[in-house]
């Protein structure tokens, strides 16, 4: 067993208390940690509480099918690596093919024999292959000095020790599990599922390509030319992290002009977290996540070249007034075109009120045109705009809001998509707060 | 501007005027007709059970598809394609099918054609011709692309088929039904494959579709009553379901 898997841990969802007792004594016999949910949506809150190894799933189950729970979990890329085991009564082929196509490892007919379980379950977890990259603390906040930091968390002893050789004259190596130090280099292996856990702020991570496979635009290999590769690659990490910080800056003086006003102070920075919530519901990566958030919390920084007064004015605006209003973007494109590696931003700051049917300014851009971070940045900018109670109106529920937002779809102004990912993540929210969870 | 090219990667389309009934019906009593399906029917070739069909319907930026469908006419362009097990992309397969299916108050005719996944950002810029067949829904089809119409819904289902040889009579069972938007910006040669999501909503019950040419026989009259006492027969096409969720106009359904 990997040195980073301490204990496998299964979750079983079953109905049946007896026979979840039985599943349970079975498999803690065994060495594993087990914990039961006994409807589909315990499981769930389970599964993705905490990130098990591997899933016993029954069919039947008093809220919904195991089918309904097996989808749910392989469409939601935090679960979806988990394998999953179908315990079930029904025998029928088309059951058996059904759940496996729903993504399910394998699917034993009830009665099993307890032999049989444990075989099946072994055999699960070894073809998972499923090697977790160590849980890290956040980077400390000292200063750096001396080599850059490195873990290096391949599954086979030898090669681990072979990378940590060649690794070792330029990086310090740091033994897994090590507590409260500052990574800055992470190798694992290709297969290794780390993305997940790994936010902007991680260390750079190198996936070692399999022994005897050649490189490939996402995996290295494990020869000589790693210290090499594995220096540039925290190098340009590092690089990222200065222009990130040059943003931040940035950032820190648009907050500082928001919060003069107090009926918009913390909208931005509600607009680039539901912003970022969209980026995730649609399954974009990480960089685009940080370039959607950055570029939400600038996309209004035109305003500071504006006159204060028209920026805070709440009545309603004269002709005039609205075509100076409406060139903050293009102001906000001007004041950031000089900063070069916010280059990526530049949509975002400029087209965040364009619509889709070209009704928007200050282009007049149409649907081709605008990019999907533009779309989502828009999206989030509305919905937040219509939570907060304003001169004319009071700040609307989240379903009101939504609704607006749906009107507007309609009308061809706003991303359909967007807007539907938006819609899913108010329900969760609103599911989360009706349970309680 | 038309790529010969393109034209000349599609097969030929079949045209046929069916009728169709769709039920939707709890688990048990899909069971129980597809039992009675299996023993009058063969297991459809095309149809391998329990395979994936994900299917990307096109819209226009006006929704014009989604309200002539809400009427009860319209030319519907779709693209499906099969998989082992669930994507989480569309357009991912070397080879898929470009659906175009009209229905008119008591009728619907279909035409398919064969295509390739990259290919399909060419035809959504009007760089392919269909070749008309017998029914005209290609002509028809490019004044919708010209009109900008692009992938807003996917449907993503396990199918189990019967049919007579055929397709004289055709009786399908889909699981699992997903709806999700799908986030197309462009039709750029790199906008495929697309990442599929969010999910708009689940089908808990089974969708069980009729379809069939000319008069039915007695045992599939039959099965069409059973049906019809027994489950809501009166169910709103996939893709009218999935717009209306993907609107924020689910509540008609």
């Amino acid at each position: 067993m990997n040195a980073m898997q301490s204990e496998t841990s299964v979750v079983v969802v079953e109905d049946d208390p007896a026979s979840a007792d039985v599943l349970q004594r079975r498999l803690q016999a065994n060495g594993m940690s087990v914990s039961v949910g006994r409807t589909g949506g315990d499981g769930l809150a389970l599964i993705r509480e905490l990130h098990p190894d591997l899933v016993l799933l029954d069919v039947g189950l008093p809220d919904t099918d195991g089918y309904d729970v097996c989808l749910q979990v392989k469409s939601d890329s935090a679960t979806a690596d988990i394998p999953v085991i179908f315990l079930s009564a029904r025998g029928d082929v088309f059951d058996k093919v059904r759940g496996l196509s729903c993504g399910a490892s394998d699917y034993l007919t009830k009665p099993f024999h307890p032999a049989e379980l444990l075989a099946r379950v072994d055999a699960v977890l070894s073809q998972s292959r499923r090697v977790r990259g160590p849980r890290l603390s956040k980077p400390a906040e000292a200063a750096r000095v001396g080599r850059p930091t490195v873990i290096v968390a391949l599954a086979d002893a030898s090669r681990r020790e072979r990378a940590e050789l060649i690794l070792g004259p330029k990086f310090e190596i740091i033994p897994i599990g090590a507590e409260g130090r500052a990574v800055d280099l992470l190798i694992v292996d290709s297969d290794a599922n780390v993305a997940s856990q790994m936010g902007s702020e991680g260390p750079t991570v190198l996936r070692v390509a399999p022994a005897g496979a050649p490189a490939s635009p996402d995996t290295v290999v494990l020869n000589d030319e790693l210290a090499r590769i594995a220096d540039l690659a925290v190098r340009e990490h590092q690089l990222g992290r200065d222009v990130d910080a040059a943003a931040d800056a940035l950032i820190a003086l648009a907050m500082a002009f928001e919060s003069h006003d107090r009926s918009t102070a913390g909208h931005s920075e509600r607009v680039a977290g539901r912003a970022v919530a969209i980026a995730k519901a649609l399954g974009l990566d990480s960089q685009t996540q940080q370039t959607i958030r950055v570029g939400a919390l600038l996309r209004d920084i035109g305003n500071t070249k504006l006159p204060l007064g028209l920026v805070r004015s709440r009545g309603e605006l004269t002709p005039v007034e609205r075509t100076q209003i409406e060139q903050h973007p293009a102001l906000g494109q001007e004041l950031l075109a000089a900063f070069r590696p916010l280059a990526r931003l530049l949509p975002i700051v400029r087209s965040h009120h364009e619509h889709l049917d070209g009704s928007g300014y200050p282009d007049g851009l149409k649907a081709p045109q605008i990019p999907l971070e533009v779309r989502i940045v828009a999206v989030a900018d509305r919905y937040e705009a219509l939570r907060i109670a304003r001169a004319d109106r009071p700040a609307m529920s989240a379903d009101a809001a939504v609704q607006i937002l749906q009107q507007s779809v309609q009308r061809g102004e706003l991303d359909a998509a967007v807007v539907a990912a938006l819609a899913a993540g108010v329900r969760a929210h609103d599911r989360g707060e009706a349970t309680g969870s | 501007m038309t790529s010969d090219m393109q034209t000349d990667r599609l097969a030929q389309p079949e045209s046929v005027p069916r009728h169709e009934d769709r039920f939707i019906a709890s688990e048990e009593l899909a069971r129980l007709v597809m039992r009675t399906a299996g023993s009058h029917l063969q297991l459809a070739q095309d149809d391998r059970p329990y395979q994936w069909s994900t299917t990307a319907y096109c819209d226009t930026y006006d929704w014009a598809i989604y309200r002539a469908a809400e009427a009860g006419q319209a030319l519907r362009l779709r693209f499906r394609e099969y998989h082992r097990t669930r994507p989480d992309e569309a357009f991912t397969s070397a080879r898929l099918w470009l659906e175009l299916k009209e229905d008119t108050i008591d009728m619907s005719r279909k035409e398919r054609f064969e295509i390739s996944g990259d290919a399909v950002p060419a035809f959504l810029r009007g760089e392919t011709t269909l070749s008309d067949g017998r029914s005209g829904l290609g002509k028809k089809a490019a004044e919708l692309v010209q009109a900008g119409a692009r992938p807003v819904v996917v449907t993503q289902y396990n199918r189990l088929a019967y049919a007579a040889p055929g397709d004289r009579i055709r009786i399908t069972a889909d699981h699992n039904l997903i709806y999700l938007a799908v986030p197309w910006t462009t039709n750029a040669d790199d906008s495929v494959p697309i990442r599929i999501g969010p999910i708009l909503a689940r089908e808990t019950d089974v969708v069980i579709e009729m379809k069939w040419v000319g008069e039915l026989p007695n045992w599939a009259e039959e099965l069409h009553g059973y049906l019809r006492e027994r489950a809501p027969a009166d169910r709103p096409s996939k893709f009218v379901v999935a717009m209306r969720h993907l609107l924020g106009e689910a509540k008609k359904s």
